[in-house]
């Protein structure tokens, strides 16, 4: 057995991590991820687990629901105990005070690399190595993150941005420590390799480039498409009023699209002269208006196509807005049965990671 | 003068992609997310100071000397 995966619903952490405890008696787990709900966050669930697993790595995130192979829970913590049979080695580091958005993360990236055997070991075994990130959401800074991040290394990092419950306690865990305001980093080092799969419930609804002429990175705002009012462009692409434009911020999202991959940006709201995002579009970026697709569908697919083999342990990042379609088209037990076949755990993200930050999106990790 | 932007673009992606194509691609996608148009750009692109200098510093980001 080389990955398990349990989803827990207990009084406190303590009575978690004890329960998974029995759970894994007998099993050796290099490294513990785990999603909890933020219920659990008034009782520290990262260093219950640290004293009840003290030899394994443990890396986790507050999340607002939780999946765990074919079910989909809430008050709960879902966890996937890998074991040296699938992932050998881990090395974890922490970044906090991420919403200054000053990042230089070459250093800190030649240090996981070392930890490894350096740059050209991973370069050479680039399909072993790979990364897990979680970002603690309200700092906002995914997205200047994982662009700094993509300069320092070409490790592949997969993952999302902590959520919660209504109780509003956002976190990320590593080890016995919480963090706010942070990123956590794991890089894997997987023994029979790894895939990754993204997809996301749209699809392009107009052909047309609009280029981002005027914006606001740090402040996810953006004021002009084609050197016009980005509010008025899109209302003409999508052939409505401008005034009615909001109504259409959920059906009708922006992506970057890259030979086909979609990078999706979710509407927030209209602000003077402008509209944020849920992620920030730097200017020069080529955008489509896009449309919602089918979930279910565009999800087998990208799962059927992707994993043609058994794999150890598939973990989901998949977006809260994802989330909540399908449980108000009542997708849900639709939805995770899909995932039923393997050993998986996932949780609902407030902003998904691959490559850049992404919204409306499952980013997806196949360990295999 | 045309075709710098271009140039520096490619140079970007063969040097830090060494011939892995999963790494190019990757290269690709990073600078597209980082608004570069990199399939807009040809060698007979205009040199857009502009662009020229933007595409300059994105390879010194990746750590690649053009």
């Amino acid at each position: 057995m080389a990955i398990k995966t349990l989803s827990i619903k207990a009084t406190d952490s303590q009575d978690m991590a004890q329960k998974a405890k029995t759970a894994l008696k007998d099993f050796n787990a290099e490294l513990l991820l785990f999603f909890a709900s933020s219920f659990y966050d008034t009782s520290s669930p990262a260093k219950e687990l640290s004293i009840a697993f003290p030899h394994s790595r443990i890396i986790g995130s507050t999340s607002h629901s939780e999946y765990c192979n074919s079910s989909y829970t809430d008050n709960s913590v879902s966890i996937m105990a890998i074991d040296k049979q699938s992932v050998e080695d881990v090395c974890i580091q922490v970044v906090e005070n991420i919403e200054q958005k000053n990042f230089n993360l070459h250093s800190l990236m030649q240090q996981m690399e070392s930890h490894f055997g350096g740059q050209e070991e991973i370069f050479n075994h680039f399909d072993r190595y790979v990364g897990i990130i979680l970002f603690e959401t309200t700092a906002k800074a995914e997205e200047s993150f994982m662009d700094a991040l993509g300069t320092a290394s070409d490790i592949l990092f997969v993952g999302g941005s902590s959520s919660c419950t209504e109780n509003n306690i956002s976190k990320v865990y590593a080890d016995g420590k919480s963090y706010t305001k942070a990123a956590v980093l794991a890089v894997l080092k997987t023994v029979n390799g790894y895939d990754v799969l993204k997809t996301q419930s749209a699809c392009i609804f107009s052909q047309q480039k609009l280029t981002v002429t005027k914006s606001d990175m740090s402040q996810r705002i953006v004021y002009e498409f084609d050197h016009r009012p980005c509010g008025e462009v899109y209302a003409e692409v999508l052939g409505v009023p401008k005034d009615q434009i909001q109504n259409y911020f959920v059906s009708n999202p922006l992506g970057i699209v890259v030979d086909e991959e979609i990078f999706v940006r979710t509407f927030d709201k209209i602000q003077k002269d402008g509209i944020t995002l849920h992620c920030g579009l730097p200017e020069g970026s080529e955008i489509n208006v896009l449309k919602i697709g089918d979930i279910i569908a565009d999800t087998k697919k990208a799962l059927d196509t992707t994993i043609t083999y058994t794999p150890a342990g598939v973990i989901n990042f998949n977006c809260l807005y994802r989330t909540f379609e399908t449980l108000n088209k009542e997708l849900t037990q639709q939805y995770c049965s899909l995932f039923g076949h393997y050993n998986s755990i996932g949780f609902s993200t407030s902003g998904e990671a691959f490559l850049g930050h992404i919204n409306e999106t499952s980013t997806i990790l196949v360990i295999k | 003068m045309a075709g710098q932007i271009y140039n520096i673009i490619q140079s970007v992606i063969t040097q830090k992609s060494k011939g892995n194509q999963i790494i190019a691609r990757s290269i690709k996608t990073k600078m597209i997310l980082k608004g570069i148009s990199v399939d807009k750009y040809t060698p007979s692109s205009p040199d857009d100071p502009i662009m020229v200098q933007k595409v300059k510093d994105i390879a010194k980001e990746f750590g690649v000397t053009i």
